[in-house]
């Protein structure tokens, strides 16, 4: 049991840690909303060049492993803006990880935005049509409330996935929880407490918020 | 041209070797996933009383991040049971143990889509359990769950890339590597990116088409 009296030591650095995590997390599921939002967007135009764009886009950017992308707009996107800028330019690693995080999401959360926008009956939308009603009043009363609901559940899912893959961002010295944690086993030599202390810690934060959202799909599948 | 010279002659070999090493983990961890995932499908409807400790099993591998788990049997296993003595075992253990998690619901999933009317016909008939999964429940379900299996075979291959961190020669790391003997991050790692992309993107098609195949024959 003595090794598990080393979280409480270490309390205040591995709350710090936990707190990047947190911040990594919200900012990239912002960047990712937002950029799957618009390739979605672009996924469903009318334009095909458009569409092939975003089409590409997505596919590429599902394709690519978190830990490739993190590695990449952390050495390489500095350098080439540098050569185009004229001066040289770095990155902090948390900016980095918010931009990598939030594109590797942004593949997902689009997927997820379309599949919720073509599960609305095609129906409604043609009788919408057939009463008038003009198209950006048909997307914001007849279509989003819809296919908001019906993308939530996959949604917070995927924002959990999100929240597992933040703990990747040490590789890039963010001082995130994982940063301290491996800190903390060089410093004490003890990994056995500390990891499975870790996994266990993890384990319950994510276990609960996946009944959570579990049991908020139900009922929004109820509604 | 710098780049392409130097890529071709001297990083090709240290490059094929990484492929091989990622590809080779990854293929060991989706076989020993795939094998413990279906034994505990199948234990699971045998074995009620245990029922509570493989849904512990799965809740946990399936809820406790990729890196984590990483960490823990590469440092805290070896710590308690001096086991795996190489970061290579290391590396597939942790991936098999976080697929087993994902691939023991896929396989339930399957089990759960073969009509119970196909059982109780072929018990009807006098046919032997062993033969029942044999050749009754399992080529169905297999079919089904082909491009589930073929995801997390993806999935796998994603999260390979992190066994560089615990020193594993994989791609990543020989990028990692070749980044830091030329001091120029640009060419390799992009170079790497698209390799990795290439063979997932490659890899989806592939399981997109069975997905096709499977619906046109269970239509048919």
């Amino acid at each position: 049991m003595y090794g598990l009296t080393m979280f409480w030591d270490y309390r205040v650095i591995l709350w710090h840690g936990l707190l990047i995590n947190l911040l990594v997390f919200v900012l990239s599921s912002c960047l990712g909303l937002v950029v799957g939002m618009l390739a979605c967007i672009g996924r469903l135009s009318h334009v095909r060049p458009l569409r092939a764009a975003a089409a590409f886009y997505i596919e590429v950017i599902r394709s690519a492993p978190e830990l490739v992308l993190l590695f990449w707009i952390y050495s390489v996107v500095p350098v080439l803006l540098s050569e185009i800028a004229g001066s040289r330019l770095t990155f902090n690693p948390i900016l980095s990880a918010t931009l990598a995080l939030g594109l590797v999401s942004s593949g997902y959360f689009a997927e997820t935005f379309r599949a919720g926008i073509h599960a609305v009956p095609a129906g409604h939308v043609e009788a919408a049509h057939a009463l008038g009603m003009s198209t950006p009043t048909i997307l914001r009363r007849i279509v989003l409330p819809q296919a908001i609901r019906l993308m939530l559940p996959e949604l917070m899912s995927q924002n959990i996935g999100l929240l597992k893959t933040t703990t990747l961002v040490s590789v890039i010295t963010v001082p995130d929880i994982m940063y301290q944690i491996n800190l903390i086993v060089q410093q004490e030599m003890r990994p056995l407490p500390l990891y499975t202390g870790t996994a266990a810690a993890f384990f319950l934060l994510i276990l609960g918020l996946t009944s959570l959202v579990g049991r908020a799909g139900t009922r929004s599948r109820e509604a | 041209m710098g780049f392409w010279t130097r890529t071709l002659l001297a990083d090709a070999g240290p490059l094929w070797n990484g492929l091989y090493v990622t590809l080779s983990i990854s293929v060991m961890a989706f076989v020993v996933a795939a094998s413990v995932g279906l034994g505990i499908c199948i234990l699971r409807g045998y074995l009620p009383a245990l029922r509570p400790i493989f849904a512990a099993y799965i809740a946990f591998c399936r809820n406790t991040p990729i890196f984590i788990q990483l960490l823990w049997v590469a440092y805290a296993w070896y710590d308690l049971l001096g086991w795996p003595k190489e970061v290579f075992t290391a590396a597939w253990v942790a991936l098999a143990l976080q697929s087993s998690g994902y691939l023991a619901e896929t396989f339930r999933a399957g089990i759960d889509s073969v009509p119970l009317g196909h059982v109780e016909a072929a018990l009807a008939l006098g046919i032997s359990r062993l033969s029942i999964w044999r050749r009754i429940i399992l080529p169905q379900m297999l079919l089904t769950i082909a491009p589930s299996l073929m995801n997390q075979f993806i999935v796998i291959i994603k999260c390979s890339t992190l066994v560089s961190v615990i020193a594993v020669p994989d791609l990543m790391f020989q990028a990692l590597r070749l980044t830091g003997i030329w001091g120029d991050p640009v060419p390799i790692m992009s170079f790497v990116a698209v390799i990795f992309i290439a063979v997932i993107m490659a890899l989806s098609a592939l399981s997109k088409h069975l997905a096709d195949l499977t619906r046109a024959r269970l239509q048919s």
